[in-house]
């Protein structure tokens, strides 16, 4: 048949794992039979990797906050009942008071009115845009998790869905339409799932992460120069506390979210299961590094070490709202450690 | 088969559903599979791994079902055998095929479990906690497998089939090239038969006894076919001898048969045979089935070559045509159960090197093309895979000759030959079994049947089982394998979630 492809062979092997040779073969030709790393484990590796602990931390941080969605909780139900009270009392008041002033004058109520009813308009759009926010702060984290799975299960279907899915969510930014475009196109050809995945993500995410990672880098330089240089301790707790909120925000506008005031509340808290479930992990590799890092720069100065520490919390807090936020793992690029986003704080040259 | 009898078996099927349902939380898993494809082997494994996981000499270890989430995860506590519900059936005889695997305490006497009898079950439950879904916490769930022979399989394709069609295909089958020198005989005895000529037993006999020496040549090793119903003509059971059994097809010049004929007579006992013999086999085993693992044993036919690896094509479609799939909902559970989750699982993946399994599993998937397009299409999911239950080999890589060879290394079974090299079942071998085409469709062109080793360019080898290493509480640890973790993890894992 086809004499290219090479015959089936056989080598008797004796007890110490060497070739038995027949007399017809001289020594020196003798085939050396070397074993072989056992390739099932590794394969059972990657099967098992295909689920990483950080993805599925991000996972449990979203469902904790931007993604949650709990029908009942008693915490919700004490705020649901005092807002109540507390409007009813002021609905209350507010009649009494327009009540009043049209005693006093008809027109001064009539104005009152018109007031009070410009105030229930405005909140009412408040409301709406509020509720807007929080729904698609909770579709980009869904957005999340159902790429990873479809990435994961290397499904083609799912994975065309959701990647038109995430170019719908840029499709305001002039700047990204050339990506939109592309993978439109794409969508519509023979890519696997898992291809397709990775393709959208080094096309929509790279310039999102690349504006995250300098937001990062600006915030945590701030606050480690005002740390170092601010007169007082609690000026500087208030600051930091600020610039990692606007911090948050601004990384969540960068990936297509638009947070309100309970969008706020929900991605903290998400950041901050976030921070808790991956603090441990990173002890491993740079938060003790920092941490010796501080060590040096403290001694120099008390103030310089905590501007240093101050700095690199900042950093983790914007690492985190990155993966958080995100409305897709990070698995075709890999994700931002802390020296990468802010080198300067560990005495390298930046890369910016 | 009159439209009242089908109504009959289905009412009687979803009967027997409703009372699984009604005593507890169960999934029967159907392993399927013609003979030789490692049905015995593959539960044995299976029941081993499972009811060892929870021992402590074997937790120490390192875990051998990493993909297996719910083991990985820590949340499988415990397996454990129990008396099966089916009163009438034999028990699945466990203990004896561990045995027989490891050697029961005498590692030489370590062989595959012998071929597989008559029916056997066997009710396995797993204790496990419960992660997600409304009711969070320990669980269990109680899995029902049956072992049967693999032969009797090929007879549910004939619950479709009259008499008359089912002797011409044999007919026709028997006259190709790759049959027609196995065939001679029992042709030639048929050639003299006048299917309208008056009823004789002698002839009857006669026929039935050449039609099974030919059936029994055709599967012989070196030949590998697969195609040959009916069944039970070649692993009788209890029913040898009877006329139930005393059959073979004829020459039929129409589809008529005038009564008190030969044909006539064959006529009555085909149905017989399809009455008393498969349609209670199908109704008991294979119609209330949950998720279904095909374990297909593609080397053998590939070692035969292109005639049988066809003809093993011809009956893997024949066979799952007689099974239910479709996405199941809560009624259909009840009434109608499906299967929802299929496997096909090419068996015996240690006999090659790994670099070779993506080409297996192309090959499997192109001779189940026809079944895995139906079952995709009706919504159940469907996975393909290269798998060994127990993993005999170990891999390695050989120079010789400027070359690098990408083999396995094993005890060859005392009697193989290859390379001019017969082996004494002893001692250890590195054997390159040759490479797999790249084009799976090469695999089927030809007519070769029983190929010889030096035309071959490939030859795959059966190997002896790997030796048990024992634990510190006097029992084997579970033998090592490829993939059935991930076999576990695709059929229960969703039920164990």
């Amino acid at each position: 048949m086809n004499a290219e492809r090479p015959r089936p062979r056989a080598f008797r092997l004796d007890d110490s794992g060497k070739v038995v040779l027949d007399e017809a073969t001289p020594a020196r030709a003798a085939p050396v039979v070397e074993e072989a790393p056992d390739p099932y484990e590794r394969e059972a590796e990657l099967a098992l990797t295909a689920g990483d602990q950080s993805e599925q931390a991000v996972e449990v941080a979203q469902k904790q906050g931007v993604a949650a969605r709990a029908l009942f909780s008693w915490g919700g139900l004490f705020w649901s009942a005092t807002g109540a009270l507390v409007s009813i009392g002021l609905t209350l008041w507010l009649t009494q008071f327009i009540e009043g002033l049209f005693a006093r004058n008809p027109a001064l109520g009539t104005i009152g009115l018109i007031l009070l009813g410009l105030a229930l308009l405005a909140l009412l759009a408040m409301a709406g845009r509020e509720l807007f926010a929080v729904s698609r702060q909770r579709a980009i984290a869904e957005l999340h998790m159902n790429l990873a799975k479809a990435r994961e299960a290397d499904d083609r279907d799912a994975a065309r869905r959701l990647v038109i899915e995430l170019t719908g969510l840029y499709d305001k930014r002039p700047d990204m339409a050339r990506a939109r475009g592309h993978l439109n196109d794409l969508t519509r050809e023979i890519v696997d799932g898992r291809d397709l995945v990775d393709i959208a993500e080094r096309a929509l995410m790279t310039p999102l992460d690349e504006a995250a990672r300098r937001e990062i880098a600006n915030a945590s330089k701030r606050v480690s120069v005002v740390t170092a240089i601010s007169p007082r301790a609690l000026l500087d707790v208030l600051f930091v506390i600020a610039q990692a909120v606007r911090l948050m925000r601004r990384i969540a506008e960068i990936y297509g979210g638009r947070p309100g005031l309970f969008g706020l509340i929900k991605l903290i808290r998400s950041v901050g299961a976030h921070i808790a479930i991956t603090g441990g992990m990173a002890v491993g590799d740079s938060l003790l590094q920092q941490v010796l890092g501080h060590g040096i720069a403290a001694k120099l100065s008390a103030r310089l070490g905590e501007g240093v520490l101050n700095g690199l919390l900042t950093a983790r807090v914007g690492l985190s709202a990155m993966a958080v936020c995100r409305p897709m793992p990070f698995a075709a690029t890999p994700a931002p450690g802390v020296k990468d986003v802010a080198p300067f704080l560990f005495g390298e040259k930046s890369k910016d | 088969m009159s439209a009242f009898s089908d109504f009959a078996l289905a009412s009687r099927i979803a009967a027997r559903s409703v009372a699984d349902y009604v005593t507890g939380r169960g999934l029967r898993l159907g392993v399927t599979g013609l003979s030789r494809a490692g049905k015995t082997v593959f539960i044995t494994a299976l029941i081993h791994h499972l009811t060892r996981a929870g021992a402590l000499a074997v937790r120490a270890e390192k875990n051998r079902l990493p993909v297996f989430r719910v083991h990985a995860e820590g949340r499988l506590a415990k397996a454990r055998l129990e008396p099966q519900p089916d009163d009438a059936v034999p028990r699945f005889a466990y203990e004896d095929h561990l045995a027989a695997l490891t050697g029961g305490g005498d590692a030489e006497a370590r062989h595959w479990p012998e071929s597989t009898r008559r029916i056997s079950e066997l009710r396995l439950t797993l204790e496990f906690e419960r992660k997600s879904g409304w009711n969070p916490g320990a669980s269990e769930l109680t899995l029902d497998i049956v072992d049967y022979p693999g032969e009797w399989l090929l007879d549910l394709p004939l619950l479709q089939k009259s008499f008359a069609q089912w002797s011409r295909e044999t007919l026709e089958a028997s006259s190709a090239a790759a049959r027609a020198g196995l065939a001679a005989d029992w042709r030639g005895f048929n050639a003299t038969l006048d299917p309208a000529g008056p009823a004789s037993e002698d002839n009857a006999r006669k026929a039935a006894e050449l039609f099974t020496a030919y059936l029994k040549a055709s599967k012989a090793e070196r030949y590998a076919l697969s195609t040959l119903p009916p069944g039970r003509f070649l692993m009788p059971g209890d029913l040898e001898g009877s006329p139930a059994l005393t059959f073979a097809p004829l020459a039929l010049q129409s589809d008529e048969i005038a009564p008190d004929t030969l044909a006539a007579m064959m006529e009555r006992r085909y149905e017989a045979y399809k009455r008393h013999v498969v349609k209670p086999f199908f109704r008991d085993h294979f119609a209330r089935l949950d998720r279904q693992i095909v374990l297909v044993d593609a080397l053998g036919a590939l070692n035969s070559g292109a005639g049988a690896v066809r003809d093993l094509e011809t009956a893997m479609t024949g066979v799952l045509g007689a099974f239910r799939t479709g996405r199941s909902s809560f009624l259909s559970t009840l009434f109608r159960p499906k299967i929802d989750k299929i496997l096909f699982a090419a068996t015996k993946a240690d006999h090659l090197h790994h670099t070779s399994h993506d080409r297996l599993e192309a090959i499997l998937r192109h001779l189940t093309a026809r079944a895995i397009a139906r079952a995709e299409t009706v919504g159940a999911s469907v996975d393909v895979i290269a798998m060994a239950a127990v993993r005999a080999t170990r891999e390695a890589r050989v120079a010789a000759g400027g070359k690098d060879l990408e083999a396995i290394v094993g005890v060859p079974l005392a009697g193989e030959t290859l390379d001019g090299q017969g082996f004494d079942g002893r001692q250890e071998a590195a054997i390159f079994p040759g490479e797999l085409p790249a084009d799976p469709r090469a695999v089927f062109r030809g007519e070769g049947l029983g190929v010889a080793e030096h035309e071959a360019d490939y030859r795959f080898l059966r190997f002896r089982p790997p030796l048990a290493r024992m634990a510190e509480d006097g029992q084997p640890y579970p033998l090592p394998h490829i993939r059935l973790d991930r076999a576990l993890e695709f059929l229960l894992g969703d039920r164990l979630s």
